[in-house]
């Protein structure tokens, strides 16, 4: 049996707050009073893969990336 | 691999004609080809939305030196992030998103959609007005303006400045060399005249101006930051209010869906966006040999990449036409894509939002008369849009 594990990576540097992350996947990240992002499930399971896949899609600076091991 | 011989059109992009036609253009030269070689501007036009958001996403393959169309202004361009490539770019990005992105101007909200409230109350006690000196104009010049901390007679040279500097971000057709001296006036202000003094205390700008006086970045940087933003930061924004304006007025039933729910105004501007991209034309230049979709695009080549026709792509976006507010296509191509996407869209979106939350709380009918559109190399300014019988709530 595979184990892939799939993972939210962002790219700090890159944020600048835009959000559209968030609005794409609330219940994964969300942005603080600062404005940073925060990733609060890194670990993406199958029930969340689509909304993670449409968060790395819609950031408009492409922080974020969905990585496998 | 076998490749086919390029799909070739002589429209010239930039003409007249095609500033006054442009989605009609788009689409032919989209069913034509992925990629179509433009003899005329000497120019390889990317047409499709994956091509262009993929080309958008390889800036090694894709650099921006030559992201305008003629070389004179790459090379006034060569301090900004517009014309950099990674890594430089990541340090002039990062000046002006430290002062412009959405992170940096969360306080600015609540001022901001004050600031629209008022306007547009004030707008609708008169019942008919220009969309687009009244509003369009007036709002995004006062909020910018303050932000960068400009003040007195100054204020007036903005705007022609603005568009000078779009045009010249075109061929040097006869339409930019107008420009010329209009764009220099802006260029002599920002980099020789303005001096941090001269910009209010606790502004932007003058944040800017002390980052170098403590010697964080150089003179010249602030110069160009300066420049990138009064130049970049206004027609854009002003044509999309201006559309905004006439596209829901032209769909009654969207509007009543924003007056019922005006957090809907985020999926308004989205939808406005791509229907009606302010900034449709990009350019790049390709460093390498580059195949895309079965075209090869020979290396050192001027490529456009062209944000509004990927917009209207029906490969990606169904019935692309229609003006659907419920679509809220946040990957859109408006503001482009990764790297170099506008860093002016939080401000953007600080002010359209607070422009289009207080219309649909405010009004509850209106009428558009008649607009007058005016040709920019760049971008598609109106010059009126005559906003009549208006009622309010």
């Amino acid at each position: 049996m595979s184990n892939k594990i799939t993972l939210i990576e962002l790219d700090h540097s890159r944020c600048e707050g835009h959000g559209l992350c968030e609005e794409a996947a609330a219940h994964l990240m969300h942005l603080n009073d600062e404005g940073e992002l925060i990733i609060d499930v890194k670990e993406v399971g199958s029930k969340d893969i689509d909304a993670a896949r449409e968060a790395v899609r819609v950031c408009p600076v492409a922080a974020l990336k969905l990585v496998s091991s | 691999m076998s490749t086919c011989p390029p799909a070739t059109s002589n429209i010239d992009i930039f003409s007249d004609d095609v500033l006054m036609n442009t989605e009609a253009t788009f689409k032919e030269l989209r069913e034509m080809a992925a990629v179509v070689y433009l003899p005329n501007n000497n120019t390889w036009a990317i047409t499709r939305y994956e091509d262009i958001r993929n080309a958008l996403s390889d800036t090694t393959t894709f650099s921006s030196k030559s992201v305008a169309f003629n070389p004179q202004m790459n090379q006034v361009l060569a301090g900004t992030s517009l014309a950099a490539d990674p890594p430089e770019h990541g340090k002039l990005r990062a000046i002006l998103s430290d002062n412009l992105s959405p992170r940096a101007l969360r306080k600015m909200k609540a001022p901001i959609y004050e600031k629209a409230d008022e306007l547009v109350g004030e707008l609708v006690r008169r019942g008919n007005f220009d969309g687009m000196a009244d509003m369009a104009v007036a709002f995004p010049v006062s909020v910018v303006l303050d932000l960068i901390g400009v003040r007195g007679e100054l204020r007036e040279k903005i705007l022609p400045w603005g568009e000078a500097a779009f045009n010249l971000l075109g061929p040097m057709n006869e339409r930019a060399q107008d420009s010329m001296p209009v764009a220099q006036e802006l260029f002599h202000w920002t980099h020789e005249v303005m001096r941090g003094e001269d910009l209010a205390e606790g502004s932007i700008g003058r944040n800017i101006w002390e980052a170098a006086e403590r010697g964080d970045i150089s003179h010249d940087s602030f110069g160009y930051i300066v420049h990138q933003i009064l130049a970049a930061g206004m027609d854009t924004t002003i044509t999309t209010i201006g559309n905004a304006l006439v596209l829901l007025g032209l769909n009654p039933e969207q509007f009543e869906e924003l007056r019922n729910d005006p957090k809907q105004a985020p999926a308004v501007l989205t939808e406005v966006l791509r229907l009606r991209t302010p900034a449709p034309v990009f350019g790049r230049l390709a460093t390498q040999d580059v195949e895309v979709d079965g075209t090869v695009i020979p290396k050192d080549s001027q490529v456009a990449l062209l944000y509004g026709s990927g917009n209207l792509d029906p490969r990606k976006f169904e019935n692309p036409e229609k003006f659907d507010i419920s679509r809220n296509a946040v990957d859109h191509l408006g503001f482009g894509y990764g790297t170099h996407t506008c860093a002016g869209q939080g401000l953007a979106k600080l002010e359209i939002h607070g422009l289009l939350e207080a219309w649909a709380k405010h009004v509850k009918s209106y009428r558009v008369g008649e607009v007058v559109q005016r040709l920019n190399n760049f971008t598609r300014p109106y010059s009126s849009i005559e906003i009549t019988d208006v009622i309010p709530d």
